[in-house]
This record gives structure tokens, C-alpha cells and sequence, in this order.
């Protein structure tokens, strides 16, 4: 009787591995508390992933956008009067427009929410509009903003006129200007080949203005600065050399031939990041 | 030539002052941060009792030496509460935040010692002193962080507790960590650090599982014990 019952059990109650796990498995139900607990945690962080997401898909559109513009502010022929502001107000208008579209969705994403936690969300999309913001400024006013300035559009009402700010980090200000820099080396070349010497001048001494700015900043921790930085550098150089081509030779050859002159200069110096960014 | 002065004084004068101010608030925050990692490196030792004593005296004692230490760490994230600028959690929370994943760990352990089932994420907030603060807060996902990290803990417990002839306590362990588990697969991880860590949670499981294997093939577990004795 008790052999019988002995052989019942054994092969009944076999031990196998993951037996409890599943018997634990089996027997959960909605109702368990760490069940419970763990479907309000999902709630929670599909919420922000979605979030996340959204907020990325509009910075990427905002960086399509900013180099739309950037390439259309390249393409400003500064002799023909008319044109220029046209392509100016083009670009001021497209420039607001991302203001009060995308950028106003963002920040109603993040409204009630820690900007920082989302930050590298947008961070590219904003650094990118700055870089177009400074070179629409700097085309019609050979000067950009402060990031005080450029804060206050990025303030914006809700539905209940509550006033939102957007979070805008001087860090993201100071990188969208390393990036600008490369917009001025690429106009400076540009400017050259129309044969418009004073401009390369002037564009020189703006770039070397900033590159002064950031020798200047003390230790930034921060390794994005120190990448573009460099970048800047290297722009910097491209651009006293076109300056300093332009002193020696500039009696000797026709002021469009030196464009080629200095291409052939750099042919051994081939690390330009080229038009497409 | 007033252009270049203009553009230091408007644009890199500000940064600048805003790189300094930042790099005060990081060197306060980090002094802090010190105080609070002695408290948890000392928790973390009083905490290694439980492989080497079954005796429930010293295991009650260093529950009891954790929870002072814990006070320790409570009063350091007053201090951050007041450094840590309004809405700006996440700008420093790199200080902070591997710290806090495994002080969520230790408290999970000192509550699954002492009552049996898993923190909430409240009570973990509590114990660390960042319930209800205004600047900070117990973030999810480093709580998350820190239950996986019991689970690891758990399954290196179950091993040694079976060294120490206490085969009750993988039993225990083994429905804890199954819940645990069945509680993680609700998420949808992204393909983050938390998820990452998540991916080791299998091994963990499997590894308290062989570990109940070995004990009930043997006919040590509590349950199986109690029938053989009935027979």
C-alpha cells in the first residue's frame, strides 16, 4: 500500500528543473501583487519611451529643415539686391515657422516633465537650427544673437496661456555656433569663387573672433566641444589660408582663378567634411 | 574691430559663467555623493552576513546596522535635495544615479529579509530618503536596476544557503525570483542599460533553479522531508 503510494508520488512529483518556476508561473494570477505592481511600471515607462520617440521624430524633422535652410541661405547671390531679401525673408519665415511648429511641440511634450531627461531627444535638431538661426542672422546683420535673446523664442503659451519655456542648454547654443563656423568656411570658399575678396576678409575675421572664444573658455568637460572645436580649427585654417592667397596673389591672378589655386594647396589636406553634413 | 570683442563678451562670456556655475552645483553634489557611498559601502559589508550565518541573532543584527546606515544616507539625499537646482534632476543625476540603483538593491534585500516579499517602489523611496522630496526623486528605472541586482544577490543566497543547511530558504528565494521575473516580462524594455541588465536575469533564475533541483532530487526540501516522514 505504501509502495503503491510511494511510486504514485514519484512519478507524479518528479523533480525537474524550472519545476517551481513554473508552478510559480501557473499559479500567478492578475491579482498577485507583484503582477499588479509591475503593470503600473509598464505603464509608466511605455509613457516615456513614447514620449521619447515623439519628440525625436520632430527633432529630426527640425534638422531637415535647418539644413533646407542653411542650403538655401548658401545659395544668396549678395549683389543682386532684390533676390538677397527675398531668400532673407524665405528664410526668416521658415525659420519662425519651425519655432511655433516643432519646436512648440516639443515643448508642449514636455511640459510638467525634466526637459534634461529628454534633452538628447532634440539636442542634434536644436544645435542644428542654431546653426541656421546664426547664419540667417549673421547673412542679414553680420552679427548673431546672445542665447538670451534666442531663449525668448523658444517661450511659448499653451491652450491656457500658461507660459512654457523650452529647455535651451548654452551648451546646445555654444555647438550650434562651432557648427555655423563651418557654414562661414563653406560661404568664405563660396565668396572667393564670385570673386568677392573684402567678404573673405571679413567672414575670416568673424571665424577667428569665435575660434578666440572658445580658446578662451576654461576647462568645459563636455566632449562635444572639444570634437568641434577641432572642426573649427581646421575651418579656420582653410580660411586664413584663402585670406592669406589673397594678399600675395591677388595682383598676380584673376581674383576667380583663386579659388582653384588654393584647391590645388589643400589637394594634400583632403579632410573637409564636404557640403553633406 | 569691435565686432570680435562683442562676440566674446555677449556669447562666450555667459557660457562661460554658465560652465562655472554648473561645475560648483557637480563639485557639492559630488561631496555629497561621497557621504552617501561610505554609508553604502558599509551596508554592503554589514549585508555579506547572510552567506556565511544562519543564525537569525546576527542576521537581525545587521539588518539593524543597515537600517542606521540607511539613516546616514537619508540625511546625504536631504543635503542633494537642497543642491540639486528646481527641475534639474536629470541634468546631474550621473552623480547619482549607479549609487542609488544599488542602495534600492540593499533596501530590497533588507525588506526581503525581514518581511519575505519585494519592495515596493514607495517603501524604497522611503528608506533612501527621496519619498516625497521636492528636487529629487527615485527614479524607476534605478529602482528596476536594483531588483535585478537582488535577484543576482538572491541567487548567490540560495547557494550558500544550502551550504549552510537552510533548505527552506531556496524554496523561498526560487518563488520570489520566479515573480520577479514573470513581473519583468510585462515591460517593454527599450534596448537601454535596464534592459541589458534584464537579459541577465535568466541566468540568475536558472541558477536558483538548479539549485531547488539539487535540494528536491535529494529529498531535502522542507515539503518533500515532511512526507517522507509521514510515510
Amino acid at each position: 500500500m505504501s509502495k503503491s503510494k510511494g511510486n504514485y508520488r514519484s512519478k507524479r512529483n518528479k523533480p525537474t528543473v524550472g519545476q517551481q518556476a513554473k508552478e510559480v508561473l501557473e499559479s500567478l494570477d492578475e491579482n498577485n501583487r507583484v503582477i499588479k505592481l509591475f503593470r503600473a511600471f509598464a505603464v509608466e515607462l511605455d509613457d516615456k519611451h513614447d514620449r521619447h520617440e515623439r519628440i525625436v521624430k520632430l527633432g529630426r524633422d527640425i534638422t531637415i529643415e535647418a539644413k533646407r535652410i542653411i542650403f538655401l541661405l548658401h545659395n544668396i547671390s549678395t549683389d543682386i539686391e532684390e533676390k538677397r531679401n527675398s531668400v532673407l525673408e524665405e528664410a526668416k519665415s521658415r525659420l519662425s515657422t519651425l519655432c511655433s511648429t516643432n519646436f512648440k511641440a516639443i515643448a508642449l511634450e514636455l511640459r510638467r516633465h525634466d526637459g534634461y531627461l529628454y534633452h538628447r531627444a532634440f539636442t542634434a535638431g536644436m544645435q542644428e537650427f542654431i546653426e541656421a538661426l546664426c547664419f540667417y542672422q549673421y547673412i542679414k546683420q553680420d552679427s548673431i544673437g546672445n542665447w538670451v535673446d534666442i531663449n525668448r523664442s523658444f517661450q511659448f503659451e499653451d491652450e491656457d496661456q500658461q507660459k512654457i519655456q523650452l529647455l535651451f542648454t548654452q551648451y546646445d547654443f555654444i555647438l550650434g555656433i562651432a557648427d555655423f563656423t563651418g557654414e562661414l568656411m563653406r560661404k568664405c570658399i563660396n565668396t572667393l569663387g564670385s570673386g568677392n575678396v573684402s567678404d573673405c576678409f571679413k567672414l575670416c575675421n568673424f571665424v577667428r573672433a569665435i575660434n578666440t572664444g572658445f580658446l578662451g573658455l576654461s576647462y568645459s568637460g563636455n566632449r562635444e566641444v572639444s570634437r568641434k572645436t577641432h572642426v573649427l580649427r581646421q575651418s579656420l585654417a582653410k580660411m586664413e589660408l584663402v585670406c592669406y592667397n589673397i594678399q600675395i596673389r591677388g595682383s598676380e591672378v584673376p581674383k576667380h582663378m583663386l579659388l582653384s589655386v588654393i584647391e590645388s594647396q589643400e589637394a594634400d589636406n583632403n579632410d573637409d567634411e564636404g557640403f553633406c553634413i | 574691430m569691435a565686432e570680435p570683442t562683442k562676440v566674446i563678451t555677449e556669447i562666450f562670456g555667459p557660457f562661460q559663467d554658465s560652465i562655472n556655475a554648473e561645475q560648483d552645483i557637480r563639485e557639492l553634489i559630488r561631496s555629497i555623493m561621497k557621504d552617501i557611498e561610505k554609508s553604502l559601502r558599509e551596508t554592503v559589508i554589514a549585508m555579506q552576513v547572510i552567506h556565511s550565518e544562519v543564525n537569525c541573532e546576527y542576521i537581525h543584527h545587521s539588518l539593524l546596522k543597515a537600517r542606521s546606515l540607511f539613516e546616514e544616507v537619508q540625511k546625504g539625499f536631504d543635503w542633494l535635495d537642497k543642491t540639486v537646482p528646481p527641475g534639474q534632476y536629470y541634468r546631474y543625476n550621473d552623480h547619482w544615479r549607479f549609487s542609488t540603483q544599488r542602495l534600492c538593491f540593499l533596501a530590497a534585500l533588507i525588506v526581503f529579509l525581514e518581511k519575505g516579499f519585494l519592495i515596493d517602489q514607495v517603501t524604497a523611496a522611503q528608506m533612501l530618503g527621496l519619498h516625497d522630496k521636492e528636487n529629487i526623486h527615485l527614479d524607476l528605472e534605478d529602482y528596476l536596476h536594483g531588483l535585478l541586482n537582488l535577484a543576482s544577490e538572491l541567487a548567490r543566497f540560495a547557494v550558500n544557503s544550502v551550504t549552510l543547511g537552510d533548505y527552506s530558504r531556496p524554496l523561498q528565494i526560487s518563488k520570489f525570483v520566479a515573480e520577479l521575473n514573470a513581473g519583468f516580462r510585462l515591460l517593454n524594455l527599450k534596448n537601454d542599460s535596464l534592459r541589458k541588465r534584464f537579459d541577465a536575469l535568466k541566468y540568475d533564475v536558472k541558477k536558483i533553479e538548479e539549485v531547488v533541483y539539487d535540494i528536491s532530487i535529494r529529498g531535502l526540501t522542507p515539503k518533500a522531508s515532511a512526507e517522507d516522514a509521514a510515510d
